[in-house]
């Protein structure tokens, strides 16, 4: 029987790993009785030799699949090594994983097996036992899968803390071609569902203090980028719908990992487009965090994220006559607009600048990046720029320095 | 009493309550240190004339409530997270940072966070609370014949403490036991009530971490061996990238970890 389980967790963990989103943030529960707490702030217990955070077990219920996207490693053509765990199987490692701290919780995603009723109904099986049986106040995030009874729908975002629906290809058109049995009807379906019962939740929690909770960690999707022609600013268009309309908490972008190499409908890439992913996520970043708007971002005139430079910096090149920020006198959110200063950089600043001058020294030590930031501040100490700025010219500065220095994908 | 050089090296027993009465001590006998140093520390202890000093709980808190009298107890809480460096460094921050404080009048200083020891004092206490976030997902517990989950942790900082209020609330029914094998104490919660213990003897093999084979529950390995495999598993060769992995978790936190220490293969 373990045999059988380490056999079934090689094959359903490998199959689930192209699902980026890791976190497991945004939801408190407390145990008061049972066990297992769920954190505001995302806790990492490792991270894979490609640098992601494992937080919850990410795995998938069954690799069987009725449908055949062409973007899927688990698509029905595809000959590979199948298996499904069953509901127990499944929720004793994740219990026991939890007790030995290896875990935040659960990440439950599936193929589809039968038809979507079954296979929901299976994740909420396992989420169930896991609730009722082992009184677990972990974190659940739950597939919700499209085409299953809105019951269902409705049953999971009880038991979880988080749902998601992926879309995967960012325009109907080309989720047709490459996935001929779906299309944005069956993502959006319970995608509104999810964040209407949300919306209802947080009233009636407001009237009774103990109706019940309704993905209290909101849900999130994921979009493939890279598969399909879509630009940047169709992309970031679209994420920032989702954040303004269905609510969103999170929107992933996973760089195409060209797993059927073998299918014409798909480009044919050397390595999976990194420096584009971490550019949308660095956007995604500015609307989340910098009241930046997407068509702030990019516009009908430029439509791609700028692969050399971050989005911020791009942003500032564009709008010179926004710069220099003064930052003994500008607003928090001028300040968030300066390149190389980041939230807590520009808190600390506005926090701090009644007691006395911010100097180039002590930006430094707050870890700003005053190499780029530079171009974009008034300050005594440095070469004064009068107050003009040579876009081209701070360009290829900057750019020079990144190549020389090895730039790292990271968020600003 | 002794009679004081200008510039002292004073010792104390390591706790917080210690280093306040070497400030108490200080402060009254208008001393300057040159170092505070652990009694028995590692560390070479510079020239000057050393004053081993007692702990005492009245002058300690005679200290502590000089600080929350000019500032607040958030900031007492402050001091006390970053004082856990255990650093010499960061006890000479720390008198620097106190002694401006009580130069300035109350509420006044604290904030200033452009004064730079005001600055580092809280560099230095994110830097300790960093690790206690890295170590509340990087603590693995095994279980015992017993059922007592037990972990060994080696932490830069002395963090065990700042790590226990996180697990008691996620394990209120379990019983757990996290141990410093390099400070050589540990946290040990019985189902009801946390408390400090001291282990004899080699409850942890120091190169893995792990508990000796025979005080293992039956399951241990069995669950172990299915983590190293979903570790292993879940990796995108495609997406290898080795030093953002060792950014997030530095290798000098391996050891322990099953999916990363010598212990992979040897069990
Ligand atoms: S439905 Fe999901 S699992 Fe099935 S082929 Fe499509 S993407 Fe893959």
């Amino acid at each position: 029987m373990k045999a059988k389980v380490l056999k079934k967790l090689n094959i359903l963990a490998d199959a689930a790993k192209y699902d980026v989103s890791c976190s497991s943030s945004g939801s408190s529960r407390a145990a008061a009785a049972g066990e297992g707490t769920t954190k505001s702030a995302g806790i990492c217990h490792s991270f894979t030799e490609d640098g992601r955070c494992i937080s919850l077990l990410k795995i998938l219920y069954t690799n069987h699949c009725i449908y055949d996207c062409a973007y899927c490693v688990n698509r029905r053509s595809n000959d590979k090594p199948r298996a499904s765990f069953t509901v127990e199987e499944l929720a004793d490692l994740t219990i026991h994983f939890y007790r030995r701290n290896y875990i935040e919780g659960l990440f439950l995603s599936s193929g589809v097996l039968r038809n979507p009723d079954y296979t929901m109904e299976q994740l909420n099986a396992v989420a169930r036992k896991l609730r009722n049986g082992y009184r677990f106040n972990g974190y659940i995030h739950m597939k919700a899968i499209p085409g299953a009874d809105p019951l269902l729908v409705h049953e999971a975002g009880l038991l979880a803390d988080r749902l998601s629906v992926n879309i995967e290809i960012p325009t109907e058109k080309q989720l047709i071609r490459l996935a001929p049995e779906k299309d944005f009807a069956s993502v959006y379906r319970p995608m509104n569902q999810i964040s209407q019962q949300m919306l209802i939740s947080k009233e009636e929690r407001k009237k009774y203090r103990h109706s019940p909770r309704f993905t209290p960690a909101g849900q999130s999707t994921q979009l493939i980028v890279g598969a399909t022609p879509e630009t940047d600013y169709t992309i970031l268009k679209l994420a920032s719908g989702l954040y303004s309309q269905q609510k969103l908490k999170r929107v992933y972008y996973s760089g195409f990992v060209p797993v059927n190499a073998h299918d014409k409908r798909l480009p044919v890439l050397k390595q999976p487009p990194l420096v584009r992913e971490n550019r949308l996520y660095q956007a995604d970043w500015l609307m989340r965090f910098y009241h930046f708007r997407h068509n702030e971002i990019l516009d009908e005139n430029h439509t791609q994220l700028d692969q050399q430079v971050d989005p911020k910096l791009a942003y500032a090149l564009r709008n010179p006559h926004l710069y220099p920020v003064d930052l003994d006198k500008a607003t928090y959110e001028e300040i968030l607009r300066v390149p190389g200063i980041g939230v807590r950089s520009a808190k600390i600043i506005v926090a701090n600048r009644r007691y006395g001058r911010i100097t180039v020294a002590y930006l430094k030590k707050m870890g700003v990046a005053v190499k780029r930031a530079r171009y974009f501040i008034l300050c005594r100490e440095l070469p004064q720029t009068s107050g003009m700025i040579y876009p081209e010219q701070i360009r290829k500065r900057l750019v020079r320095q990144n190549a020389s220095a090895g730039e790292q994908l990271t968020l600003f | 009493m002794k009679v004081l050089t200008p510039e002292c090296v004073f010792t104390y027993d390591g706790s917080l309550d210690g280093f306040f009465t070497v400030v108490f001590h200080a402060f009254h006998d208008r001393t300057e240190p040159s170092a505070i140093i652990p009694r028995g520390a590692n560390t070479q202890i510079p020239l000057g004339s050393i004053i081993d000093v007692d702990t005492s709980v009245s002058k300690a808190t005679r200290v502590r409530k000089g600080v929350v009298d000019r500032s607040d107890n958030r900031n007492v809480r402050l001091l006390h997270v970053a004082f856990l460096t255990g650093m010499p460094e960061t006890n000479m921050l720390l008198w620097r940072y106190l002694k401006k404080l009580f130069q300035h009048p109350p509420g006044y200083f604290f904030r200033n966070m452009l004064d730079e020891d005001v600055y580092a004092l809280v560099q230095t206490a994110r830097r300790v609370r960093k690790e206690v976030h890295r170590f509340q997902g990087f603590v693995r517990f095994q279980k015992t014949k017993d059922q007592i989950y037990a972990a060994a942790i080696d932490p830069d900082n002395d963090v065990v403490k700042l790590l226990a209020p996180h697990f008691r609330a996620r394990f209120p029914d379990r019983k757990w036991l996290i141990y410093d094998t390099r400070r050589k104490y540990g946290i040990y919660f019985d189902a009801e009530k946390l408390s400090q213990v001291e282990l004899k003897g080699e409850a942890f093999d120091l190169t893995t971490g792990h508990i000796q084979q025979n005080a293992r529950a039956m399951d241990e390995d069995y669950y172990r061996t299915l983590w190293q495999h979903y570790y292993e598993a879940i990796n995108i060769m495609e997406r290898k990238n080795h030093r953002q992995m060792r950014a997030s978790m530095p290798k000098r936190y391996w050891k322990y970890l099953p999916e990363k220490g010598a212990n992979w293969q040897t069990g």
